[in-house]
């Protein structure tokens, strides 16, 4: 019986659910450890939804890469700190307004941080939503051809004007 | 006056009717959803008190919780659900707590894989902590264990289930049945391997049915505290730069752990100790800093952790020698035994000289005598991460890993009601009107070691603890005491010379010299001289923060100054924590000491008792430690609070008695 209902609201998600990741047949989460737990039946996620994010209209740019700074150096994990705040030194500084649009989106709605991670290495596909410009920086910033060495968050100093 | 203007443009675009309809997009099915994030019952106002250059925005609430993770979200949750008009503030949006990263479970004894029973986790927990853990809280978290997870499922989180439909239940480092003899419990409950995200997302979502208002990206900056009574907190709002003060008769800090004192951690950035350093700016004591949990798989380097579920699985630890030396240092568990005990073995096999790479400092974690399907199925996630920070591909080398700072056993010492206290004149005495929760608190149910899966047990059922016990002892509604108009001006001084800083030194540079000593003289291994070393420099470090240099002047959004705020923070959490581990002369749970390798207890428990004479309170070492801090000179003073020995109810649970910890 539990089933049957959960079946149904996956169905309404998938319509309804334009903000929320795509749901694939089978779907494996490649996290850490599963050990013999079945399947994520992803139930909170169906029942509970979270207040939709809204872009912030009349934000000045400046403002915004202001914000996205902040929001791309303080994330839920010690993975996204180190990959984000290295990303938004490289790029944030010089995105265009919806390359902007597109990073907001991406860092700020999805509600398990570690599904940008999964996105950003390939471990699992990006769901369409997030797909773009800025996600394909992401993914080629995240393969490190360089091979540089990432072993911990940029400090703030290469935004301190005075010391260029 | 401009400022003026601002704030009540701000009040105004905040406060959202309660019967705003949600757009249809957004609506899921056919409910209809209300969410009035900002929403207030009573009207904020603007005052002048205490600054005219900073817009002040005065709340009164029922209730203010510090911090939305786990332990914040259940409390705010909790009040709420008892019609409690609750205010919530976070740095973070909530879902980013850094409970998203918890990788294990939640304990609890549902005996759903094998008979089980609440007082073999009790015991289990116990003997965890080293007989550092205060029985009494251990009883009541270990106890309320499963009505706990029960009241989550209820909540709507969907825990992983057996073929039969009940709740999956795994192993997990430290937990035993039958006291210890009875082999391997199965009692981690999880969310497949999502435990921690799925706690927030519950717990967030359901609050927001009750209409807590949540304050996000807000940073608390101190408690207002009035004749030893707390009456709120002050807190920076990032979007606009105003100052929110929120008066409320309860107080609950759950803002997490102080990680980030240390150059190599597991945990994300915004680990800053932030109430840990508000209740020590109060004048109020911290407990048991000295104890720092090292996760014994961090990935050399970076730190990411690499999740005791690989050991479970099958990884081993090996030395240069490729030999498994973890059969040496714990026969029976071997790489499952509990993390401070496999995190001293690897440091000992480092310092005797069989450590890896060119400069020989760490181990190797080997995955790649597993079957490959299985790696594949069982622990996909850790090729990525193996691969993007430490470049290693798993299915052919090993992983070279180091114990990484994880977790804080210490923080604001607490009752297991959740009460912060203080110990005075030999008593434990309650301050009004303040709680803690969390890996902020210290209840003390880890005592000196904690076992892997009781955090997000200890997260739901403090938080719980204290939206019952400030639901017991007051009612909504109620008004509040007055305070004094400039409550909170130190506060904002401090804010405004952050913000204008124009010293020497940069905040990276002191937050780098700081990391870096904390991370060479009071990491898994200490010893006398060492540990001195430590604190003298420590000491000289807290004295450069005079020199500070910032270089963002603006208001809004001010990532440079938040930094600032934060590494504040650090600085009071870290010189409590060396001068704590320096002074506990005896090697207990986490904090291992070369020069003194045994625990100092009040009699020696690996001889019979009998014919045994009781050291002194002040000769043997199982105690608390509570530090204090005078934030203008950084000198810790450091005073000593006895364990709780009895359990809440000696006929139900007897407490168990300390004894030798092997496993």
């Amino acid at each position: 019986m539990l089933s049957a209902a959960i079946a149904k609201r996956l169905v309404t998600g998938l319509c309804q659910g334009a903000w929320r990741p795509a749901v694939t047949g089978g779907l494996v989460s490649s996290r850490s450890y599963r050990g013999e737990a079945p399947e994520d039946t992803r139930g909170d996620l169906i029942e509970i939804p979270l207040p939709p994010w809204e872009e912030k209209p009349g934000e000045p740019t400046d403002i915004k890469r202001r914000r996205l700074l902040y929001e791309s150096r303080k994330r839920g994990m010690l993975e996204n700190c180190i990959l984000l705040s290295l990303f938004a030194k490289r790029y944030l500084n010089t995105m265009s307004e919806s390359q902007l649009l597109q990073y907001d989106r991406l860092i700020n709605e999805p509600s398990n941080d570690w599904d940008i991670y999964y996105w950003a290495t390939e471990a699992q596909p990006t769901p369409e939503v997030y797909q773009g410009e800025v996600m394909d920086m992401l993914k080629e910033f995240t393969k490190n051809r360089d091979q540089e060495q990432r072993l911990d968050a940029p400090n703030l100093e290469y935004l301190d004007k005075e010391s260029q | 006056m401009a400022s003026v203007r601002a704030a009540s443009r701000l009040l105004s675009k905040r406060v959202l009717s309660k019967t705003t309809p949600v757009p249809a997009a957004a609506v899921q099915g056919s409910r209809n959803f209300h969410f009035s994030i900002y929403g207030k019952k009573k009207s904020a106002s603007v005052s002048d008190n205490i600054s005219t250059q900073y817009p002040v925005v005065d709340h009164e609430f029922d209730a203010v919780v510090v911090g939305a993770g786990g332990a914040g979200l259940r409390a705010a949750f909790g009040l709420s659900e008892a019609g409690f008009n609750t205010a919530c503030i976070t740095k973070l949006f909530p879902t980013r707590s850094h409970t998203v990263a918890a990788q294990g479970g939640i304990n609890a004894a549902l005996g759903n894989m094998e008979g089980d029973d609440w007082r073999w986790h009790f015991y289990d927990t116990v003997k965890g902590s080293d007989w550092l853990g205060d029985q009494d809280a251990i009883h009541y978290m270990t106890e309320q264990a499963p009505a706990a997870v029960v009241e989550l499922e209820n909540f709507g989180m969907p825990f992983s289930r057996t073929e039969d439909g009940k709740i999956y239940q795994r192993a997990f480092g430290g937990q035993s049945l039958k006291y210890g003899k009875g082999g391997q419990a199965h009692r981690c409950c999880c969310v497949a391997d999502r435990t921690g995200h799925s706690l927030l997302h519950t717990l967030y979502g359901r609050s927001l049915r009750y209409d807590t208002s949540y304050f996000v990206e807000y940073f608390a900056l101190d408690l207002l505290m009035e004749d030893g009574e707390c009456k709120g907190v002050i807190a920076l709002c990032m979007e606009d730069g105003s100052i929110h003060r929120f008066r409320a008769k309860n107080t609950v800090i759950a803002t997490g752990g102080y990680g980030r004192t240390y150059f190599s951690c597991t945990s994300a950035h915004t680990s800053t100790g932030d109430g840990n350093a508000m209740v020590t700016r109060a004048g109020l004591p911290c407990q048991d800093l000295e104890f720092v949990q090292f996760h014994p798989t961090g990935i050399y380097g970076a730190g990411c952790l690499i999740t005791e579920g690989c050991r479970g699985e099958g990884g081993i630890l090996i030395n240069s020698e490729g030999e498994r030396f973890m059969e040496r240092y714990a026969p029976n568990a071997k790489d499952l035994a509990s993390r401070d005990v496999v995190s001293r073995s690897m440091t000992i096999e480092i310092r005797e000289g069989r450590g890896v790479g060119p400069e020989k400092d760490h181990v190797y974690l080997q995955l790649h005598h597993l079957p490959p399907q299985q790696l594949a199925a069982r622990l996909p996630g850790i090729s990525e991460t193996a691969m993007i920070f430490a470049g290693v591909d798993v299915t052919k080398e090993p992983i070279p890993v180091l114990p990484t700072v994880h977790y804080n056993m210490g923080g604001v010492p607490t009752n297991y009601k959740g009460q912060v206290i203080t110990h005075t004149k030999g008593e434990d005495k309650v301050v009004p009107g303040l709680y803690a929760c969390g890996e902020a608190a210290c209840a003390s149910v880890h005592g000196a070691n904690r076992l892997g899966a009781n955090s997000l047990l200890d997260l739901v059922v403090f938080g719980r603890a204290c939206a019952l016990t400030i639901a017991e002892e007051n009612k909504p509604g109620e008004t509040l005491s007055p305070l004094k108009p400039s409550a909170g001006e130190e506060s904002v001084a401090n804010l405004d010379k952050l913000r204008f800083a124009n010293g020497s030194m940069r905040t990276s540079e002191i937050r780098l010299n700081m990391q870096k000593t904390m991370q060479a003289h009071a990491a898994v291994f200490r010893t006398g001289s060492v540990l001195k070393e430590g604190c003298d420099k420590m000491d000289a470090i807290y004295q450069t923060m005079e020199e500070l240099k910032t270089f963002d002047r603006g208001i809004v959004w001010n990532t440079d100054l938040v930094e600032t705020l934060e590494l504040q923070n650090l600085m009071l959490n870290a010189v409590q924590t060396i001068h704590s581990a320096e002074q506990r002369k005896e090697s207990r749970g986490a904090h291992a000491r070369e020069d003194f390798k045994d625990r100092v207890d009040e009699y020696d428990y690996s001889k019979p008792l009998q014919g045994q004479e009781a050291k002194p309170y002040d000769e043997h070492w199982r105690k608390h430690t509570m530090s204090y801090v005078d934030p203008k000179t950084g000198k810790v003073t450091l005073e000593y609070r006895p364990v709780i020995d009895h359990s809440l109810d000696e006929q139900d649970c007897a407490h168990v008695p300390p004894a030798i910890r092997s496993y």
